[in-house]
Protein backbone atom coordinates (compact mmCIF):
# COMPACT_ATOMS: atom_id res chain seq x y z
CA UNK A 1 0.00 0.00 0.00
CA UNK A 2 3.02 2.13 0.58
CA UNK A 3 4.60 1.63 -2.43
CA UNK A 4 1.09 2.29 -4.45
CA UNK A 5 -0.26 5.02 -2.09
CA UNK A 6 3.46 6.61 -3.15
CA UNK A 7 3.14 6.22 -7.31
CA UNK A 8 -0.12 7.23 -6.85
CA UNK A 9 -0.12 10.69 -5.15
CA UNK A 10 3.45 11.53 -7.68
CA UNK A 11 1.69 10.88 -10.52
CA UNK A 12 -0.82 13.82 -9.75
CA UNK A 13 1.82 15.70 -8.02
CA UNK A 14 4.68 16.17 -10.13
CA UNK A 15 2.83 17.36 -13.28
CA UNK A 16 1.68 20.66 -11.23
CA UNK A 17 5.17 20.78 -9.48
CA UNK A 18 6.95 21.02 -12.84
CA UNK A 19 4.97 23.09 -14.55
CA UNK A 20 4.54 25.60 -11.53
CA UNK A 21 8.53 25.76 -11.72
CA UNK A 22 8.61 26.36 -15.79
CA UNK A 23 6.37 29.05 -15.15
CA UNK A 24 8.53 30.67 -12.16
CA UNK A 25 11.78 30.05 -14.05
CA UNK A 26 10.04 32.22 -17.27
CA UNK A 27 8.65 34.75 -14.91
CA UNK A 28 11.91 35.06 -13.83
CA UNK A 29 14.10 34.56 -17.07
CA UNK A 30 11.52 37.07 -19.19
CA UNK A 31 9.81 39.89 -16.73
CA UNK A 32 9.17 42.57 -19.07
CA UNK A 33 6.90 40.22 -21.38
CA UNK A 34 4.57 39.73 -19.15
CA UNK A 35 4.93 43.48 -17.59
CA UNK A 36 4.64 41.60 -13.71
CA UNK A 37 4.49 44.69 -10.96
CA UNK A 38 5.87 43.59 -7.84
CA UNK A 39 2.64 42.73 -6.32
CA UNK A 40 1.66 40.35 -8.85
CA UNK A 41 5.55 38.80 -9.06
CA UNK A 42 4.61 37.91 -5.52
CA UNK A 43 0.97 36.82 -5.39
CA UNK A 44 0.38 34.81 -9.28
CA UNK A 45 1.55 32.02 -7.33
CA UNK A 46 0.05 31.63 -3.99
CA UNK A 47 -3.34 32.93 -6.06
CA UNK A 48 -3.28 29.70 -8.22
CA UNK A 49 -2.58 27.11 -5.52
CA UNK A 50 -5.29 28.35 -3.61
CA UNK A 51 -7.54 28.41 -6.40
CA UNK A 52 -6.63 25.04 -6.92
CA UNK A 53 -6.71 23.75 -4.09
CA UNK A 54 -10.49 25.04 -3.73
CA UNK A 55 -11.25 24.18 -7.42
CA UNK A 56 -10.21 20.02 -6.54
CA UNK A 57 -12.20 20.63 -3.78
CA UNK A 58 -15.37 21.64 -5.43
CA UNK A 59 -14.01 19.22 -8.60
CA UNK A 60 -14.20 15.99 -6.33
CA UNK A 61 -17.60 16.89 -4.60
CA UNK A 62 -19.16 16.53 -7.76
CA UNK A 63 -17.23 14.10 -9.54
CA UNK A 64 -20.66 11.90 -9.02
CA UNK A 65 -22.55 13.90 -11.22
CA UNK A 66 -20.38 14.79 -13.93
CA UNK A 67 -19.52 11.43 -14.39
CA UNK A 68 -23.03 11.32 -15.17
CA UNK A 69 -23.19 13.42 -17.76
CA UNK A 70 -22.85 12.13 -21.66
CA UNK A 71 -24.29 8.75 -21.31
CA UNK A 72 -21.44 8.34 -17.91
CA UNK A 73 -18.22 9.78 -19.67
CA UNK A 74 -18.20 13.34 -18.36
CA UNK A 75 -15.25 12.90 -16.23
CA UNK A 76 -13.43 12.31 -19.51
CA UNK A 77 -14.87 14.98 -21.52
CA UNK A 78 -14.28 17.42 -18.27
CA UNK A 79 -10.90 16.65 -18.28
CA UNK A 80 -10.07 16.25 -21.63
CA UNK A 81 -11.97 20.14 -22.00
CA UNK A 82 -9.64 21.35 -19.21
CA UNK A 83 -6.45 20.16 -20.83
CA UNK A 84 -7.39 21.40 -24.32
CA UNK A 85 -8.18 25.09 -22.59
CA UNK A 86 -4.61 24.55 -20.97
CA UNK A 87 -3.32 24.35 -24.86
CA UNK A 88 -5.09 26.90 -25.86
CA UNK A 89 -3.35 29.04 -23.20
CA UNK A 90 -0.43 27.92 -23.09
CA UNK A 91 -0.62 28.92 -26.90
CA UNK A 92 -2.28 32.12 -26.55
CA UNK A 93 0.70 33.14 -23.97
CA UNK A 94 3.10 31.77 -26.72
CA UNK A 95 1.67 33.60 -29.59
CA UNK A 96 1.43 37.21 -27.58
CA UNK A 97 4.67 37.23 -26.34
CA UNK A 98 6.52 39.97 -27.23
CA UNK A 99 9.30 42.25 -26.35
CA UNK A 100 10.05 44.83 -23.86
CA UNK A 101 7.83 48.08 -23.89
CA UNK A 102 5.68 46.55 -26.49
CA UNK A 103 2.26 47.30 -25.63
CA UNK A 104 0.31 43.78 -25.99
CA UNK A 105 -2.02 41.82 -24.45
CA UNK A 106 0.41 40.10 -22.08
CA UNK A 107 1.27 43.32 -20.47
CA UNK A 108 -2.27 44.51 -19.97
CA UNK A 109 -2.67 41.55 -17.51
CA UNK A 110 -3.77 38.92 -20.11
CA UNK A 111 -0.21 36.98 -19.35
CA UNK A 112 -1.14 36.94 -15.55
CA UNK A 113 -4.44 35.07 -16.06
CA UNK A 114 -3.43 32.90 -18.48
CA UNK A 115 -0.45 31.36 -15.86
CA UNK A 116 -3.18 31.57 -13.03
CA UNK A 117 -5.47 29.67 -15.38
CA UNK A 118 -3.22 27.02 -16.48
CA UNK A 119 -1.84 26.32 -12.70
CA UNK A 120 -5.70 26.14 -11.39
CA UNK A 121 -6.71 23.97 -13.82
CA UNK A 122 -3.20 21.51 -13.17
CA UNK A 123 -4.16 21.91 -9.71
CA UNK A 124 -7.80 20.79 -9.65
CA UNK A 125 -7.29 17.99 -12.12
CA UNK A 126 -4.62 16.60 -10.28
CA UNK A 127 -5.88 17.57 -6.79
CA UNK A 128 -9.20 16.11 -6.88
CA UNK A 129 -7.96 12.78 -7.49
CA UNK A 130 -5.70 12.91 -4.47
CA UNK A 131 -9.22 14.25 -2.45
CA UNK A 132 -11.01 10.98 -3.86
CA UNK A 133 -8.23 8.65 -3.08
CA UNK A 134 -8.10 10.00 0.76
CA UNK A 135 -11.54 9.49 0.67
CA UNK A 136 -11.62 6.07 -0.63
CA UNK A 137 -8.67 4.89 2.08
CA UNK A 138 -10.25 6.71 4.90
CA UNK A 139 -12.47 3.18 5.66
CA UNK A 140 -9.51 0.96 5.90
CA UNK A 141 -7.98 1.83 9.09
CA UNK A 142 -4.94 -1.07 8.92
CA UNK A 143 -3.63 0.68 5.70
CA UNK A 144 -4.16 4.55 6.65
CA UNK A 145 -0.45 4.58 8.54
CA UNK A 146 1.40 3.29 5.03
CA UNK A 147 -1.25 5.43 2.96
CA UNK A 148 -0.30 8.70 4.68
CA UNK A 149 3.18 7.97 4.79
CA UNK A 150 3.48 7.42 1.24
CA UNK A 151 1.59 10.09 0.24
CA UNK A 152 3.88 12.22 2.44
CA UNK A 153 6.82 10.79 0.55
CA UNK A 154 5.21 11.56 -3.13
CA UNK A 155 4.08 15.07 -2.28
CA UNK A 156 8.03 15.24 -1.07
CA UNK A 157 9.48 14.04 -3.65
CA UNK A 158 7.23 15.92 -6.42
CA UNK A 159 7.83 19.52 -4.68
CA UNK A 160 11.56 18.05 -4.65
CA UNK A 161 11.78 17.77 -8.52
CA UNK A 162 10.31 20.83 -9.04
CA UNK A 163 12.40 22.58 -6.91
CA UNK A 164 15.42 20.59 -7.91
CA UNK A 165 13.95 21.86 -11.85
CA UNK A 166 14.01 25.12 -10.63
CA UNK A 167 17.48 25.46 -9.51
CA UNK A 168 19.10 23.31 -12.18
CA UNK A 169 18.26 25.52 -14.95
CA UNK A 170 18.44 28.69 -12.86
CA UNK A 171 21.77 27.86 -12.34
CA UNK A 172 22.45 27.70 -16.08
CA UNK A 173 23.00 30.77 -17.88
CA UNK A 174 20.09 32.47 -18.96
CA UNK A 175 20.11 31.92 -22.40
CA UNK A 176 20.20 27.90 -22.05
CA UNK A 177 17.61 28.43 -19.41
CA UNK A 178 14.87 30.01 -21.29
CA UNK A 179 15.44 27.56 -24.16
CA UNK A 180 15.08 24.55 -21.85
CA UNK A 181 11.96 26.08 -19.92
CA UNK A 182 10.30 26.44 -23.61
CA UNK A 183 11.24 23.47 -24.76
CA UNK A 184 9.87 21.46 -21.92
CA UNK A 185 6.82 23.86 -22.31
CA UNK A 186 6.07 22.41 -25.49
CA UNK A 187 6.86 19.39 -24.31
CA UNK A 188 3.98 19.68 -21.59
CA UNK A 189 1.61 20.94 -24.73
CA UNK A 190 1.93 17.75 -26.43
CA UNK A 191 1.36 15.90 -23.38
CA UNK A 192 -1.59 17.74 -22.63
CA UNK A 193 -2.76 17.20 -26.44
CA UNK A 194 -1.83 13.20 -26.12
CA UNK A 195 -3.75 13.05 -22.76
CA UNK A 196 -6.80 14.70 -23.98
CA UNK A 197 -6.63 12.04 -26.74
CA UNK A 198 -6.57 8.87 -24.67
CA UNK A 199 -9.39 10.25 -22.04
CA UNK A 200 -11.61 11.21 -25.73
CA UNK A 201 -10.97 7.26 -26.56
CA UNK A 202 -11.71 6.10 -23.76
CA UNK A 203 -15.34 8.09 -23.47
CA UNK A 204 -15.60 6.72 -27.56
CA UNK A 205 -15.67 10.64 -28.43
CA UNK A 206 -12.79 9.69 -30.73
CA UNK A 207 -12.06 6.63 -32.65
CA UNK A 208 -9.62 4.07 -32.17
CA UNK A 209 -6.38 4.25 -33.81
CA UNK A 210 -3.70 1.32 -33.68
CA UNK A 211 -1.04 1.14 -30.54
CA UNK A 212 2.05 2.02 -31.89
CA UNK A 213 4.33 0.55 -29.51
CA UNK A 214 5.00 -1.20 -26.67
CA UNK A 215 7.69 0.09 -24.02
CA UNK A 216 6.46 -1.13 -20.51
CA UNK A 217 8.98 -4.44 -20.63
CA UNK A 218 11.79 -1.55 -20.78
CA UNK A 219 10.17 1.47 -19.03
CA UNK A 220 7.05 0.22 -16.96
CA UNK A 221 4.95 3.72 -16.44
CA UNK A 222 4.28 2.77 -12.60
CA UNK A 223 7.69 3.70 -11.39
CA UNK A 224 9.40 6.98 -10.07
CA UNK A 225 10.96 7.31 -13.05
CA UNK A 226 8.40 6.42 -15.72
CA UNK A 227 6.49 8.86 -13.74
CA UNK A 228 8.63 11.77 -13.68
CA UNK A 229 9.20 10.94 -18.04
CA UNK A 230 5.47 11.13 -18.14
CA UNK A 231 5.05 14.60 -16.24
CA UNK A 232 8.38 16.12 -18.15
CA UNK A 233 7.58 14.76 -21.42
CA UNK A 234 4.74 13.08 -21.76
CA UNK A 235 5.87 9.27 -21.70
CA UNK A 236 3.82 6.63 -22.63
CA UNK A 237 4.78 2.69 -22.88
CA UNK A 238 1.52 1.96 -25.05
CA UNK A 239 0.67 5.24 -27.33
CA UNK A 240 -1.69 5.01 -30.28
CA UNK A 241 -1.41 6.65 -33.44
CA UNK A 242 -3.91 9.59 -32.50
CA UNK A 243 -1.95 10.01 -29.65
CA UNK A 244 1.01 10.06 -31.36
CA UNK A 245 0.21 12.80 -33.91
CA UNK A 246 -2.00 15.07 -31.26
CA UNK A 247 1.49 15.37 -29.03
CA UNK A 248 3.63 16.26 -32.03
CA UNK A 249 0.30 18.72 -33.42
CA UNK A 250 0.49 20.64 -30.20
CA UNK A 251 4.61 20.32 -29.70
CA UNK A 252 4.76 21.83 -32.92
CA UNK A 253 2.02 24.63 -32.53
CA UNK A 254 4.08 25.27 -29.28
CA UNK A 255 7.22 25.70 -31.21
CA UNK A 256 6.08 28.02 -33.71
CA UNK A 257 5.26 30.67 -31.32
CA UNK A 258 7.06 34.15 -30.57
CA UNK A 259 7.87 32.60 -26.70
CA UNK A 260 9.87 29.59 -28.56
CA UNK A 261 11.11 30.83 -31.65
CA UNK A 262 12.56 34.28 -29.33
CA UNK A 263 14.23 31.89 -26.93
CA UNK A 264 15.76 29.00 -29.53
CA UNK A 265 16.70 32.33 -31.82
CA UNK A 266 20.62 33.09 -32.57
CA UNK A 267 21.81 36.05 -30.67
CA UNK A 268 21.18 37.39 -27.47
CA UNK A 269 17.66 37.04 -25.75
CA UNK A 270 15.27 39.40 -26.99
CA UNK A 271 13.06 40.53 -24.27
CA UNK A 272 15.17 41.21 -21.44
CA UNK B 1 -21.48 7.78 -59.03
CA UNK B 2 -24.39 6.24 -57.25
CA UNK B 3 -21.53 4.63 -55.16
CA UNK B 4 -20.02 7.82 -53.93
CA UNK B 5 -23.44 9.20 -52.31
CA UNK B 6 -23.95 6.17 -50.47
CA UNK B 7 -20.49 6.02 -48.85
CA UNK B 8 -21.34 8.77 -46.05
CA UNK B 9 -24.71 7.42 -45.37
CA UNK B 10 -22.82 3.94 -45.08
CA UNK B 11 -20.00 5.50 -43.17
CA UNK B 12 -23.15 7.31 -40.72
CA UNK B 13 -24.74 4.15 -40.13
CA UNK B 14 -22.02 1.89 -39.45
CA UNK B 15 -21.67 2.05 -35.43
CA UNK B 16 -25.40 1.47 -35.69
CA UNK B 17 -25.55 -2.06 -36.86
CA UNK B 18 -22.08 -2.51 -35.17
CA UNK B 19 -23.73 -2.30 -31.96
CA UNK B 20 -21.20 -1.59 -29.26
CA UNK B 21 -21.36 -5.24 -26.95
CA UNK B 22 -22.03 -4.14 -23.13
CA UNK B 23 -20.57 -5.95 -20.19
CA UNK B 24 -21.23 -5.21 -16.54
CA UNK B 25 -18.60 -5.36 -13.92
CA UNK B 26 -19.63 -4.73 -10.36
CA UNK B 27 -17.84 -3.46 -7.31
CA UNK B 28 -18.71 -4.64 -3.89
CA UNK B 29 -16.58 -4.51 -0.79
CA UNK B 30 -13.70 -3.54 -2.55
CA UNK B 31 -14.12 -6.89 -4.84
CA UNK B 32 -14.90 -7.00 -8.76
CA UNK B 33 -18.13 -9.10 -9.65
CA UNK B 34 -17.19 -11.13 -11.80
CA UNK B 35 -13.29 -10.92 -11.33
CA UNK B 36 -13.07 -12.50 -14.84
CA UNK B 37 -14.61 -11.19 -17.57
CA UNK B 38 -14.71 -12.92 -21.18
CA UNK B 39 -15.13 -9.85 -24.02
CA UNK B 40 -15.00 -10.82 -28.00
CA UNK B 41 -11.48 -10.24 -29.59
CA UNK B 42 -11.55 -7.50 -32.21
CA UNK B 43 -14.13 -4.99 -31.25
CA UNK B 44 -14.77 -2.13 -28.86
CA UNK B 45 -16.67 -3.02 -25.90
CA UNK B 46 -18.63 -1.05 -23.26
CA UNK B 47 -17.80 -1.71 -19.60
CA UNK B 48 -20.30 -0.29 -17.49
CA UNK B 49 -19.11 -0.39 -13.52
CA UNK B 50 -21.23 0.04 -10.81
CA UNK B 51 -19.57 0.84 -7.88
CA UNK B 52 -21.90 -0.13 -4.50
CA UNK B 53 -19.48 0.54 -2.05
CA UNK B 54 -19.46 3.84 -0.12
CA UNK B 55 -16.21 4.77 -1.01
CA UNK B 56 -14.97 5.79 -4.51
CA UNK B 57 -12.45 3.09 -6.07
CA UNK B 58 -10.44 3.87 -9.46
CA UNK B 59 -10.39 1.64 -12.15
CA UNK B 60 -7.12 1.29 -12.87
CA UNK B 61 -5.24 -1.17 -16.01
CA UNK B 62 -1.57 -0.38 -17.46
CA UNK B 63 -2.61 -3.18 -20.26
CA UNK B 64 -6.07 -1.92 -21.18
CA UNK B 65 -4.53 1.84 -20.71
CA UNK B 66 -7.58 2.50 -18.71
CA UNK B 67 -7.91 4.31 -15.55
CA UNK B 68 -10.84 6.11 -14.16
CA UNK B 69 -11.99 7.37 -10.56
CA UNK B 70 -15.42 5.65 -10.07
CA UNK B 71 -17.50 7.51 -6.95
CA UNK B 72 -18.83 5.79 -4.42
CA UNK B 73 -22.73 4.33 -5.22
CA UNK B 74 -22.47 5.39 -8.47
CA UNK B 75 -22.33 3.80 -12.21
CA UNK B 76 -19.84 4.78 -14.97
CA UNK B 77 -18.97 3.76 -18.05
CA UNK B 78 -15.39 2.97 -19.64
CA UNK B 79 -14.84 1.79 -23.23
CA UNK B 80 -12.10 -0.25 -24.26
CA UNK B 81 -10.60 -2.10 -27.07
CA UNK B 82 -10.62 -3.52 -29.63
CA UNK B 83 -8.64 -5.70 -28.05
CA UNK B 84 -6.10 -8.45 -29.74
CA UNK B 85 -6.68 -12.03 -27.97
CA UNK B 86 -5.19 -12.22 -24.16
CA UNK B 87 -5.18 -11.70 -20.89
CA UNK B 88 -5.74 -7.75 -19.30
CA UNK B 89 -5.34 -7.26 -16.10
CA UNK B 90 -7.59 -5.01 -13.47
CA UNK B 91 -7.09 -3.83 -10.87
CA UNK B 92 -8.72 -0.91 -8.44
CA UNK B 93 -6.35 1.50 -7.42
CA UNK B 94 -7.81 2.68 -3.96
CA UNK B 95 -7.96 -1.23 -2.72
CA UNK B 96 -5.34 -2.80 -4.97
CA UNK B 97 -4.72 -6.12 -2.59
CA UNK B 98 -8.50 -7.18 -2.73
CA UNK B 99 -9.91 -5.52 -5.99
CA UNK B 100 -8.32 -7.65 -8.94
CA UNK B 101 -9.36 -8.85 -12.21
CA UNK B 102 -8.91 -10.00 -15.49
CA UNK B 103 -10.48 -9.19 -18.96
CA UNK B 104 -9.75 -12.22 -21.11
CA UNK B 105 -10.66 -11.38 -25.24
CA UNK B 106 -11.63 -14.36 -26.93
Amino acid sequence: MFLNAVILVLQEILEASLLLSLFLLLTALQREPLALGARWRAAWVPLSIVLGVLGSWGFAALTPVVSAWFDYVGQEVVNAAFQIVTIALLLTLGYAWRGAGEASFLARGGGMICLIVIVTLAITREGSEIILYTQGIMGQREVLTSVLSGATVAIGIGVSCGVLLYYILRNLNDRRALRVVALLLAFFSGNMAMQAVLLLNQADWLPYTAELWDSSALLPENTVLGQLLYALIGYEATPSLAQLLAYALACAAFMLTPLFRRAWARGEIQGE
Amino acid sequence: MRKFYLLPCWLLSAPLWAATPEFELVIRDHLFFPSTLEVPAGVKVRLMVDNQDETPEEFESYELNREKVIPGNSRTAIFIGPLKPGEYPFFGEFYPKTAQGRVIAK
